[in-house]
C-alpha cells in the first residue's frame, strides 16, 4: 500500500500582518492542517525568487507567501511588488511545466486568523489533490 | 559555535500536543546543539535563569526557545541572553505554540513540526552574525493628534511630565465628541462641568502648543525623531485681537441660517462663529464655505462683522499656515464619529423628523444647545419615546459585527433624562442584550427601570408612520410576541464608528487596522496602548470603542509610554537593516526605484549605492530585488533563510 | 555596404560628431566588434552579421563617461541600450544611433516581435511584420508535457554561462548564477530547474528580445522560448514592453497597481 500523501508546504510569511494572523489564529484556537512550516521575514517581498525555486527543488509541494493586505503594508507599498513577483514567478512556473497553485499568495491581516486558518485547510486540499511536486519526484529519481 | 536550545511546556498549552521528550532527543544530537533542555515555563524567572546561567557555564554563543511566538517573546528573551553577555540578535525563536500546538489536533503531527521549527530555527542560529544597534537622539516632545477628552488628558499627562506637546485639533476648538453631551452615565456629572477645566488647562500650560483648526498633513521619521508637517487652516480672524466677544456673530448676515455641526445640525449658526459658548479657544472662526464676502467676494455694502469688531481682528486676507515640527513620540487620538443610520432604512432616519440619533439628543439636553436643554422635539414635548438599541452595532449585515459598548448606558441616560424632564413620558427601551459593566453600570441600569422605564428585549423591526403618528414594531424574544408602539419620538442608540481622518492619518504613520477599522494595538492583552510602530501610541475610540473612563485611562497610559522615551537621552536603533556590497554593486539603481524611505542613496563618485541607515526600515525589499545579490539584509540574509528551508522540508 | 549608410558614418566621424562608431567589422572573414575612428576604415564596416553590441558601448563608457559615440544598431541593440540606459549602465545623452533594419531572414531566425529600432539610415523596415514562430506547440503542450520538454532540454546544460555572458542585459559584476546557496558548484547538469529559472526571472522585464543567449549555447537550448513567453506575460499583465522608452520604469519594482 502506498503511504497517504502529505504534502509538504513551506510558508513565507511577513511579520506585521500575516504572521500575526497566524498567531491570531493559534490564540483564538482555529485548526488546520499542519502541513505548513512557516519561516518569518519582515516583508512578504523579501522573499526572492531564488528562495522559492530553492523550496520546490529541495522537495516542498507548494509555497504558500503571506502579505499584507495593500494599503496596509508596514513598508508602505512592499507587497505590491510581492504580488507582481509572484505573478510573473507563477507564469513562469506553468511554462516550466510546474502547476501554478502550488504557488499561493494571500493577503492576511493581524486580525484574520481566520482566514489564515481556512487558507491553510483549503491549500492543503489543493496540494493534496494535485499530488507530489514534480520537482520532488525529479530529486527522488536522482537519489 | 555552541547553541543552546531551550524547549518551553508552556504549562499545558505546548505539552499536551506536543511530546517534547521526544523534541528533545531530535534536537540533541543536532548539529552544533552543544545542550538541550525543556522547562514548564521557560519566560519565568527560573526559566531565564537557566539560559543566563548556561551561557556563563557553557560559553554558549547561540540560543533557541522553542515556546510562543517571537511576537510575545522575542524581546523578552533577546534581553536574557544580553544580560548574560550574549549578543541579542544571536538569539533565535520557534513558534511551537501560537503556530503549533494551538492549532494542531494530531499529536504525532504536531510533534514532527515542532521537530521541525526547531531544526529549522537551530540552522538559522547557526549562521546569525551579532548585530551592535546604534545610538539615536531623542527629540524631547511629543504630538497629540486629536482634541478630544482622550487627547487632552494625554497632552496634559505629558506637558505635566515636562515635555513639550504640540496638540492638534482640526476642529476650531477642542473638546470632542464629550464637549458635545449634556451629562455623563452613570454619575451623571455635567459633562462640561468635568471637561471644561481641562480645556482650560490645555490651554494654559506653558508646555502645550496648541493647533486647533489645523490638520497633519505629513509624517516621516520614525521613533525618537519624528517630523511633521502641519496645516493651520485660515479663521480669518486675528488670534492676537480677537477677544472672544461674540458681537461678529451677532452681526453676521447669515446668523441663524447655517447648520451647526456641533449642534448635530439641529441648531444654526451665523458664517462666523465658535462652536459653543466654552470653546477653547475661544475664538472666532469664519466659514469660507458660506460666507458672503469669502464666497461670493460680496458682503452688502461692507462685511457686517468687520465692521463691528473694534480691535479689527477680522483678516479676510488670511492664508493657510504650514507648520513644521520635530517630536519623539506621537498619540493618535483621532476619536470616533456616529454611525450614521441612513443605512438602516427600516428606521426611518431622514425620511421622518421625529426619529433622532442618540448625539442629536444630547444637543437637545444640552442647556446650551438649540432649545436650551427643553426637552422640544420639533416644537412639541414627546409624551411616547422609544429607544432602539445596537443601530450600526452588532450588526453583520452592515459590516459591524461589534458591540459599541456605550449605547446601552448612553440610553439609559437618556432614558433617565427624558423621565426627569417629562414625568408622564411613556418611555420604552427596546434592546439586544443589556451590557452595563462598568463600574455602578448595572447599579445605574436597575434605578433606571425602577424609575418606570420599560425595557423589552428584542430588538425593532420597522419604524413606520400612520397619520402623522410614528410606530415602532418590534418583537419581545422574552414571551416571543410581536408588538407596536406609537411614538411621538424615535431615539436610535447608535453606535461609534471610527473618525474618517484615522484613514489619512493611518496611512501617514502605516498604522494597521483591526477588523472594525479601528486602530490596531500591538498586542489586544498586554500592549493595549502601543501600536506596530514605535514611538506611536494610541489613545480612547481611535482604537475601538470606549466610554469616557476608558478613554481617560488609556490616554493616561499612552502619556506614560511617552514619557518612558522622552526622559531618554537616546534610544537604540535596531540593526536589522540593509547593508551594501559596495564592490559588487553596479549602481543599477533598482534599490532606488524600490524604496519607499529613500534608504538608498546613489553616490556619483564611486557609482554605487549607499544606505542610509537612519531610514531603512528593514524590509529587505531591496535586498530580494537587486540582481546581482549585492544587498544584504541583516538577520534576514539569503543564507539564513536558505537555511530554514532546507531544515523545514 | 549601402552609400548612403557610409555617408553617414563618415560625416559623422569628419565632422566630430562623435569620436568613434561602434560597429561591425570583417577582418578576414571574422566579423568582431570595432570602434571605427576614421573615415577611411569605414569600407571594413559590415552589416550581415549580429553582436550584442550594447554590452561593448556600455564598456567603452565606463572608460571614458564623456566620450561621444554612434552605434550602428539594430532593433534589439536600440532596446537593449535603452534598459541599460534605465540601470545607469548607459549615457544615451552621449550615444548617436545609426539605426539599420533587419531583413526578414534574420527577424525570421531571431522570431523578432520588432525587427528595426525606431529611425533608420538606410533599408526599408519590414511593413506588417509578424513572426511566424509564435511558440504555439509549446503553448499547446500539457503542464506535463512541458515539463517533460524542459527536464529533456536542461539535461544538456553544461553551465558554461555562455547565455549570461552573450546577454547584453546582463551587466552585473557577481552573479547570483555562480552563489552556490542556489546552484550548486560541481554539479552537472545544474539542479533541475533553478538555473534557468533564476536566470529567466532576473530578464523579465530587462529581456529585449535579441535571440543571444539561444545563439550562444553550445547544446542548442532554446532559451529564447521561455524568454518570449515572459516577455508575453510582462505585456499581459503590466502593458509592458521593453525597449520602448527611457522613461518606462520595469512594473515588477515599480509600485503602482494593475
Amino acid at each position: 500500500m502506498t503511504e497517504e500523501f502529505k504534502p509538504k508546504i513551506v510558508g513565507f510569511l511577513c511579520n506585521w500582518c500575516c504572521y500575526a494572523g497566524a498567531d491570531m489564529a493559534g490564540t483564538s484556537r482555529m485548526k488546520y492542517p499542519s502541513n505548513i512550516r512557516i519561516i518569518r521575514v519582515m516583508c512578504s517581498s523579501r522573499i526572492n525568487t531564488e528562495m522559492i525555486i530553492k523550496a520546490f527543488q529541495t522537495g516542498a509541494d507548494a509555497v504558500f507567501i503571506g502579505g499584507c493586505h495593500f494599503g496596509d503594508c508596514h513598508y508602505v507599498d512592499g507587497n505590491y511588488r510581492t504580488k507582481k513577483r509572484i505573478d510573473v514567478l507563477k507564469r513562469l512556473l506553468s511554462h516550466m511545466g510546474i502547476e501554478q497553485e502550488r504557488l499561493r499568495l494571500e493577503w492576511v491581516s493581524a486580525a484574520e486568523g481566520e482566514k489564515f486558518s481556512k487558507t491553510m485547510a483549503e491549500f492543503t486540499d489543493t496540494i493534496t489533490s494535485l499530488g507530489p511536486s514534480p520537482l520532488r519526484e525529479i530529486k527522488e529519481e536522482a537519489i | 559555535m555552541k547553541v543552546g536550545v531551550y524547549i518551553c511546556h508552556c504549562g499545558v498549552n505546548i505539552a499536551n500536543m506536543v511530546d517534547i521528550p521526544k523534541v528533545v532527543e531530535a534536537i540533541s544530537g543536532q548539529t552544533n546543539v552543544a545542550v538541550c533542555k525543556e522547562y514548564q515555563y521557560m519566560c519565568s524567572d527560573p526559566g531565564q535563569n537557566m539560559i543566563r546561567k548556561d551561557i556563563e557555564d557553557m560559553g554558549l554563543d547561540r540560543v533557541v526557545v522553542a515556546a510562543c511566538s517571537p511576537r510575545m517573546h522575542e524581546p523578552t528573551f533577546r534581553a536574557t541572553v544580553a544580560d548574560a553577555g550574549m549578543n541579542p540578535y544571536c538569539f533565535e525563536m520557534a513558534n511551537i505554540r501560537e503556530q503549533c500546538s494551538w492549532v494542531h489536533e494530531d499529536k504525532e503531527e504536531a510533534t514532527q513540526k515542532a521537530i521541525d521549527l526547531v531544526k529549522s530555527s537551530v540552522a538559522r542560529a547557526s549562521l546569525l552574525e551579532p548585530l551592535q544597534s546604534t545610538e539615536i537622539p531623542v527629540t524631547h516632545s511629543a504630538l497629540v493628534i486629536g482634541g478630544g477628552i482622550a487627547g487632552i488628558q494625554a497632552a496634559l499627562d505629558i506637558a505635566n511630565s515636562g515635555f513639550k506637546t504640540y496638540l492638534v485639533e482640526k476642529e476650531p476648538s477642542i473638546g470632542g465628541r464629550m464637549a458635545q453631551f449634556d451629562k455623563t452615565f452613570p454619575t451623571l456629572d455635567c459633562a462640561a462641568c468635568i471637561l471644561t477645566p481641562k480645556m482650560v488647562d490645555v490651554a494654559r500650560h506653558p508646555n502645550i502648543d496648541l493647533l486647533t483648526y489645523s490638520e497633519v498633513e505629513h509624517i516621516d521619521g520614525s521613533i525618537g525623531n519624528f517630523h511633521v508637517q502641519i496645516k493651520k487652516k485660515p479663521r480669518y480672524v486675528d488670534p492676537d485681537l480677537c477677544t472672544g466677544c461674540g458681537l461678529c456673530a451677532e452681526a453676521c448676515r447669515l446668523k441663524g441660517r447655517i447648520s451647526s455641526e456641533f449642534d448635530m445640525g439641529i441648531g444654526k449658526r451665523g458664517a462666523i462663529y465658535v462652536p459653543f459658548p466654552q470653546a477653547v479657544p475661544l475664538l472666532y472662526t469664519i466659514d469660507p464655505e458660506n460666507c458672503l464676502l469669502l464666497k461670493h467676494g460680496k458682503c452688502g455694502k461692507s462685511p457686517k462683522c468687520e465692521d463691528i469688531c473694534d480691535p479689527g481682528a477680522i483678516r479676510f486676507d488670511q492664508e493657510e499656515e504650514h507648520i513644521d515640527i520635530d517630536v519623539g513620540a506621537i498619540v493618535v487620538a483621532t476619536g470616533y464619529n456616529e454611525f450614521s443610520p441612513v443605512v438602516k432604512e427600516e428606521y426611518g432616519y431622514g425620511k421622518f423628523k421625529n426619529v433622532m440619533t442618540g448625539l442629536e439628543l444630547e444637543r437637545i439636553f444640552s442647556p446650551s444647545g438649540p432649545t436650551g436643554g427643553n426637552p422640544i422635539i420639533n416644537g412639541t414635548e414627546p409624551k411616547n419615546i422609544v429607544f432602539i438599541s445596537c443601530v450600526g452595532s452588532r450588526d453583520k449585515r452592515i459590516g459591524n459585527p461589534y458591540c459599541s459598548r456605550v449605547c446601552c448606558m448612553y440610553i439609559a441616560k437618556q432614558a433617565h433624562l427624558l423621565k426627569e424632564k417629562i414625568p408622564d413620558a411613556n418611555i420604552t427601551v427596546m434592546y439586544t442584550d443589556m451590557r452595563a459593566f462598568g463600574k455602578g453600570y448595572e447599579e445605574f441600569y436597575e434605578r433606571v427601570q425602577k424609575e418606570g422605564i420599560r425595557y423589552r428585549r428584542g430588538n425593532a423591526a420597522e419604524v413606520y408612520e400612520e397619520d402623522d403618528l410614528l410606530f415602532v414594531r418590534a418583537e419581545d424574544t422574552l414571551l416571543g410576541e410581536p408588538y407596536e408602539l406609537p411614538a411621538d419620538l424615535v431615539v436610535l442608540g447608535t453606535g461609534l464608528v471610527p473618525s474618517p481622518d484615522a484613514d489619512s492619518i493611518g496611512q501617514m504613520l502605516h498604522l494597521s487596522r483591526s477588523a472594525d477599522k479601528f486602530f490596531l494595538e500591538a498586542h489586544p492583552k498586554l500592549r493595549p496602548v502601543d501600536t506596530v510602530i514605535d514611538g506611536v501610541f494610541l489613545a480612547g475610540a481611535a482604537q475601538g470603542p470606549k466610554d469616557i473612563p476608558d478613554s481617560v485611562a488609556q490616554a493616561s497610559g499612552a502619556a506614560s509610554h511617552v514619557v518612558n522615551l522622552l526622559v531618554k537621552e537616546k534610544i537604540h536603533a535596531e540593526p536589522i537593516i540593509a547593508e551594501i556590497n559596495e564592490d559588487a554593486c553596479v549602481g543599477c539603481k533598482t534599490c532606488i526605484v524600490l524604496c519607499p524611505y529613500e534608504a538608498p542613496l546613489y553616490d556619483d563618485e564611486k557609482k554605487v549605492v549607499t544606505i542610509n541607515r537612519a531610514v531603512c526600515k528593514g524590509c529587505g525589499s531591496c535586498a530580494a530585488a537587486c540582481p546581482s545579490g549585492s544587498i544584504k539584509m541583516n538577520h534576514f540574509k539569503n543564507e539564513q533563510i536558505v537555511a530554514q528551508i532546507l531544515e523545514v522540508i | 555596404m549601402e552609400p548612403e549608410l557610409r555617408d553617414y558614418v563618415g560625416e559623422l566621424l569628419d565632422s566630430g560628431t562623435v569620436a568613434g562608431v561602434l560597429a561591425l567589422k570583417d577582418e578576414l572573414g571574422a566579423v568582431k566588434p570595432y570602434l571605427f575612428t576614421k573615415n577611411n576604415e569605414i569600407g571594413d564596416l559590415v552589416l550581415t552579421s549580429k553582436y550584442p553590441l550594447a554590452s561593448v558601448m556600455s564598456m567603452l563608457q565606463k572608460e571614458d563617461p564623456s566620450i561621444k559615440l554612434a552605434i550602428v544598431c539594430r532593433g534589439c541593440d536600440e532596446r537593449a541600450l535603452i534598459e541599460l540606459a534605465k540601470r545607469n549602465q548607459i549615457n544615451l545623452d552621449n550615444i548617436v544611433f545609426v539605426g539599420i533594419p533587419c531583413d526578414e531572414e534574420m527577424a525570421d531566425k531571431c522570431n523578432c516581435l520588432q525587427p528595426y529600432p525606431k529611425e533608420i539610415v538606410t533599408g526599408e523596415k519590414l511593413s506588417n511584420w509578424v513572426p511566424k514562430n509564435n511558440y504555439e506547440d509549446f503553448k499547446n503542450m500539457s503542464t506535463e508535457e512541458k515539463l517533460i520538454f524542459w527536464k529533456g532540454q536542461l539535461e544538456k546544460c553544461n553551465k558554461c554561462y555562455g547565455c549570461r555572458n552573450a546577454c547584453p542585459l546582463c551587466f552585473c559584476s557577481d552573479c547570483e548564477l555562480e552563489n552556490a546557496l542556489w546552484v550548486k558548484h560541481g554539479r552537472l547538469p545544474p539542479e533541475f530547474p533553478i538555473y534557468h529559472v533564476i536566470r529567466a526571472f532576473h530578464l523579465a522585464g530587462k529581456c529585449v528580445g535579441c535571440g543571444e543567449c539561444e545563439n550562444a549555447c553550445p547544446v542548442g537550448i532554446p532559451l529564447m522560448t521561455l524568454n518570449h513567453l515572459l516577455r508575453e506575460d510582462i505585456k499581459d499583465l503590466f502593458g509592458y514592453m521593453t525597449g520602448q522608452d527611457i522613461e518606462d520604469e520595469n512594473p515588477i519594482n515599480t509600485k503602482e497597481e494593475y
